[in-house]
């Protein structure tokens, strides 16, 4: 299905009956393009400007004045190194869990009839339709009772499971033919053997859409790290950004404002960084992922 | 074909099986697929069912984190359906509503028409250009925005001043604020809904085009009445998800306004987190029930309305 999806991306379905493009085509998507990449060239570059430049001129950028000054300011203002350590940490784990939690279920419900199975795939389905916010609350509470506040299983594991990737690797291994399945099963390899040595090798393009944009969605995760975790220590990144955020929120005047937005927007751009460079690197991937989501519709 | 008789006996295999069984579904149940899908259903009843059972009976209740907590019926529920903040916070979701959620769809849709066209030269460089926002931390696209919209010294009144125009108090005023908050959510998802309409226009067939133009249909003609409808199901599928996204805003005021000035962004999301920093949790459960109930109505009714036309 995946695959199916990256064709109808790549090869538009009409052609005679449309027009060249003209120039103001052009001219409206360039512009377009360029409001949508601007604030992002506007943040790393201020991020290497004097802070009092940031200030002063926010238009202005000559290399001649980078400095890294911001950067070293904020390393020394906010754990940041260890928002990262976390990140990464949940990123894996809680990713690795997905990506192979989810496809060994998506095979359970593609390839077997079992008893029970209808029932099982509508309770699936209908987490689909529950939002985080209804259970914010109660799950902080179970954390507690748990005493699993400030702990990487907190960050970890609600979630890490997820309907919609079971769901969108079901979908992908349907389109697995059976008669592969079959012809492992000839071969003497177990159930188990055969998901792991025949499906996953055979649907690697989805497994790689899932893992990109999975591991993306916990990298920009907030809202259940900023309520699970309080303490420096187990902060990931985004809490340590926000944190960083608030402070000069409610602290806008005296002398350090210029200082504290130079580190404000070094935080950003560090931030931003490894997501923007995957994405380059991946961006089919990342397409393809955005695409499967649509398709539950 | 006859899966069962004809399977030669092997020991401890817990999926044995005849050589070529026509179709797979034919062979007989066994523990795989129940072990398969387990963990899912593990994970789903400590962190999903449990604490959502726990949450309707906590909204029963007026607990504030310790202590006793007393049965009080409906009382929370009644409470905040006729507290004003609480009809502000939806309030304010539905102004951003309608600042996101049209422009969003009509924008995307433009954006998506010109990306289509198979003669397009730079399509891919376009649509990262576009998709570039949408995989961005918002924690520091929010941080990005309270430096460039700040009164005195933000690149955005800089902006303004070079052209003649005068100071807007962008996060200062309760006029401003809300659009503020809803450019900065434009900005990160209009990529997606993007993508989303380029993929149902591009599975739309060339030769319906060409059928449509040999009748003599005008571009303006196959426009609303080819693309439109097909490209109908993308975007129901956009406004719900973008519905649910809106009325569930969180991050975004949290970041940039902490819901001020004067509670003018304070959203439903961010309301409701103000019930958990005040250790009012009963209310605040009965509030995510209210709010979840609410975009449910919203989804349907938005999926029913788009369905209803020409079909």
């Amino acid at each position: 299905m995946t695959s199916l999806m990256t064709s109808r991306t790549e090869k538009p379905g009409r052609s005679l009956s449309q027009p060249r493009p003209g120039p103001l085509q052009y001219l409206v998507l360039g512009l377009l393009a360029l409001v949508f990449v601007y604030p992002i060239w506007w943040a790393v570059s201020s991020s290497l400007k004097p802070p009092t430049d940031i200030v002063r001129d926010p238009l202005s950028f000559s290399l001649g004045s980078a400095t890294l000054d911001n950067y070293r300011a904020m390393f020394d203002d906010v754990p940041i190194g260890t928002g990262f350590v976390n990140t990464v940490l949940v990123v894996a784990v809680k990713g690795a869990m997905t990506m192979f939690f989810c496809p060994l279920a998506g095979y359970a419900f593609a390839k077997y009839r079992f008893p029970g199975k209808n029932l099982l795939f509508g309770v699936l389905m209908l987490t689909l339709m529950l939002p985080t916010l209804v259970l914010v609350i109660p799950l902080l509470l179970e954390m507690s009772q748990l005493g699993w506040v400030n702990t990487y299983q907190a960050l970890i594991l609600p979630g890490s499971i997820d309907a919609f990737s079971i769901f969108w690797m079901r979908q992908t291994i349907a389109a697995v033919p059976d008669e592969l399945l079959d012809a492992g099963r000839v071969d003497g390899a177990s159930e188990f053997g055969i998901f792991a040595r025949i499906v996953m090798p055979v649907i690697r393009p989805g497994i790689a859409a899932l893992g990109v944009l999975t591991a993306m969605n916990i990298y920009n995760d907030f809202v259940w790290p900023v309520v699970a975790v309080n303490d420096e220590s187990h902060q990931t990144l985004q809490v340590v950004l926000s944190t960083l955020a608030q402070n000069v929120t409610g602290n806008r005047v005296g002398a350090d404002f210029a200082t504290v937005w130079g580190e404000l927007l070094a935080a950003g751009s560090i931030a931003m960084l490894p997501v923007l460079a995957l994405f380059v690197l991946l961006q089919r991937h990342f397409i393809n992922g955005i695409l499967a989501g649509s398709v539950k519709g | 074909m006859t899966s069962g008789t004809l399977t030669p006996p092997r020991k401890e295999r817990a999926a044995p099986d005849a050589p070529r069984p026509a179709r797979r579904s034919r062979r007989k149940p066994f523990l795989a697929p129940y072990l398969f899908v387990a963990p899912f259903y593990v994970v789903f009843a400590a962190f999903g069912l449990y604490p959502l059972v726990f949450a309707l009976q906590l909204s029963f209740t007026d607990w504030k984190g310790a202590g006793e907590a007393n049965f009080i019926g409906l009382e929370n529920y009644t409470y905040l359906l006729t507290s004003e903040e609480f009809w502000s916070s939806l309030g304010n979701s539905a102004v951003m509503w309608l600042l996101i959620v049209p422009l969003q769809i009509v924008g995307g849709l433009a954006a998506a028409v010109l990306l289509a066209n198979a003669k397009l030269r730079l399509r891919g460089m376009f649509r990262v250009a576009f998709i570039a926002p949408f995989v961005t931390p918002l924690v520091a696209m929010a941080q990005v925005w309270i430096v460039a919209f700040d009164t005195d010294y933000g690149l955005v009144n800089h902006l303004f001043n070079s052209v003649g125009l005068p100071d807007v108090d962008w996060l200062q005023s309760t006029v401003w604020a809300k659009p503020t908050l809803a450019l900065l959510f434009l900005w990160k998802t209009t990529g997606f809904a993007i993508i989303i309409l380029l993929a149902g226009l591009q599975a739309v067939p060339g030769d319906v085009y060409e059928a449509a133009a040999l009748d003599g249909a005008s571009r303006k003609r196959q426009f609303w009445s080819l693309t439109l409808p097909l490209v109908r199901r993308s975007i129901a599928f956009l406004v719900v998800v973008q519905t649910l996204a809106v009325f569930q805003m969180f991050a975004e005021p949290f970041v940039v306004t902490q819901g001020g000035p004067y509670g003018s962004t304070t959203t439903g999301g961010l309301y409701l987190y103000n019930h958990i920093l005040a250790s009012d949790l009963g209310t605040g459960a009965a509030n995510s029930f209210l709010l979840v109930l609410l975009v449910f109505a919203l989804s349907l009714l938005s999926v029913r309305l788009l369905r209803s036309r020409d079909e």
